[in-house]
């Protein structure tokens, strides 16, 4: 009985750890993107500013949050990076003229708007309750 | 001590001034017209326990060092964008109130193979000649100085010309290649620290020097993650006239093999640099052979204890192979330790303890006129703000 108990108590505490690891962003798109699905690579090339363009060959425009939990899950998931580097990355491209800092946003439903509005915009969120005006993205390896 | 007084305060009023206006220049872009601009300003302040070091006054203690930047972009289309960035700097003698263009450039990506960069374009080289003058992008206040020197580096930073520039996908179990190409003209500042080298030999510039630059930079984006390999090669020459005579240098060929890694809060790099020089300065009638082998390699690492608090440390070798090596003038071995503190996202502090040993580097006999020590210790602090 008390194994029994232990083995419950372990499966219940690998489903929870898990489950905590499994905790993504949500990673949203204009409706005008083709594609529906982006490997980890891509993701992490338009995000870094090496790459420009989606796999289909349509112009990506990265967008960020600020900071906060959610841009943090983003970058250590997708992009393997801290904030710290991440920011560091992004003002070596700019002061030595290779290029232009993604937008970012203080709150997602800004990030949302913006991304509605903008062709060819890709952001993320912690979650989303409508899809008005944007598609959702899935990550593939 | 009223005169260090005075400069003290002089350069912390200028940096909370540029720190004060550039506040409200948090947004992206001036009033949604898609022109953004960024900026940056550094403070810095070197103790050395010998010899005064890349002509400051740092055996007393001196803060006249102050770097300080600003950027306007815009993107005129998808895959076309113009820029401009205005830098100033003071380093002891070297720099002043003279604002120069740090790079101004049109910028034409035709796909992500393929890009066309012109105008006054930074020169990609080694793992930092591009951004050695970002204080807000390291951990470190000096970099490795046999390679990326910081009273020389007008020369190199920089060339008025054009690159092309693109990534090419390996596969997936390949990995990426990145590539730049240029060719251009590079110029010699009259406020640099070559130009006071050349002075102290009788040679003294009214009009900057330079000369036709070339080269690339091949960088390899390996399967493993976080796993850079790369390699550089540049040509360059220089020639210049001045009233007592002219300085000229044919084509010089620096190659540079480099390293990083990054993995979560850990980063790692090396580079080995060579740069032999075979030029003569010709003063009236005698003509003065200025030879060196130039070899310096730094091995790098850092740690990210928090968020905002990361501690490193590297060393720094660098030995002119052309002449006796065991003499202090033509080494310098650098050990260094450096930790940086980031109040917020726009604020940071560093600190750094050099151990000097040799003088082939950053000396000059302006501020050394009794003669220099063999070794030295440095303490050197930065405060910094970018946007």
């Amino acid at each position: 009985m008390c194994k029994a108990q232990c083995l419950m108590l372990l499966l219940a505490s690998l489903a929870s750890w898990s489950g905590a690891s499994a905790q993504d962003v949500v990673l949203v798109a204009n409706k005008g993107v083709k594609i529906s699905e982006i490997t980890d690579a891509d993701l992490r090339g338009i995000f870094m500013g090496t790459r420009t363009r989606f796999a289909d060959g349509s112009h990506a425009v990265p967008v960020t949050l600020r900071g906060g939990p959610a841009h943090e899950v983003f970058l250590r998931n997708h992009l393997s990076e801290g904030p710290e580097e991440f920011r560091s990355q992004w003002r070596k491209v700019v002061f030595t003229g290779q290029g232009a800092m993604p937008k970012t946003f203080d709150s997602e439903s800004a990030l949302i708007e913006y991304v509605a509005a903008t062709p060819g915009a890709i952001g993320y969120v912690s979650r989303i309750s409508s899809q008005v005006g944007v598609k959702l993205l899935t990550t593939v390896k | 001590m009223s005169r260090r007084i005075y400069l003290l305060s002089r350069h912390m009023l200028l940096f909370l001034f540029v720190c004060t206006c550039t506040r409200s220049l948090y947004a992206q872009d001036l009033a949604g017209t898609g022109i953004v601009v960024h900026a940056y300003v550094s403070q810095g302040f070197l103790f050395s326990s010998n010899n005064n070091y890349v002509s400051l006054k740092s055996s007393e203690g001196s803060p006249q060092w102050t770097d300080a930047a600003v950027n306007i972009s815009d993107s005129l289309a998808d895959n076309l964008r113009v820029g401009l960035q205005l830098h100033m700097y003071q380093l002891g003698e070297f720099g002043g109130s003279n604002i120069q263009v740090d790079w101004a450039s049109g910028d034409y990506r035709v796909n992500d193979h393929f890009g066309i960069r012109a105008g006054k374009v930074k020169t990609v080289w080694g793992l930092f000649n591009d951004s050695q003058d970002i204080d807000a992008v390291f951990l470190w206040i000096l970099l490795p100085q046999g390679s990326y020197s910081t009273d020389h580096k007008s020369f190199y930073l920089a060339h008025v010309g054009g690159d092309v520039y693109g990534s090419l996908s390996l596969g997936k179990r390949a990995g990426m290649l990145h590539y730049v190409a240029y060719a251009g003209q590079a110029t010699i500042d009259l406020n640099d620290g070559y130009i006071q080298t050349f002075a102290q030999l009788g040679l003294v510039f009214t009009n900057s020097l330079g000369g036709k630059t070339y080269g690339g930079d091949l960088q390899w984006e390996t399967p493993v993650r976080g796993l850079i390999i790369g390699s550089s090669g540049n040509m360059l020459t220089a020639d210049g006239t001045a009233p007592a005579g002219s300085f000229h240098s044919p084509a010089l060929y620096t190659p540079s093999m480099y390293a990083s890694f990054t993995r979560g809060k850990v980063y790692l790099a090396g580079e080995y640099d060579r740069i032999p020089i075979n030029a003569t300065l010709t003063l009236g009638p005698t003509v003065i052979p200025f030879v060196a082998d130039e070899r310096t390699w730094f091995a790098m690492g850092s740690y990210r204890l928090r968020n905002n608090l990361q501690v490193g440390s590297y060393y720094s070798h660098f030995v002119n192979k052309s002449a006796d090596t065991t003499q202090p003038a033509n080494y310098s071995k650098d050990w260094v330790v450096s930790g940086r503190y980031d109040f917020n996202s726009y604020f940071y502090a560093k600190i750094e303890g050099h151990f000097l040993h040799g003088t082939a580097l950053g000396y000059y006999n302006s501020t050394n006129p009794n003669g220099l020590a063999p070794n030295s210790n440095m303490l050197a602090a930065k405060i910094g703000f970018s946007f």
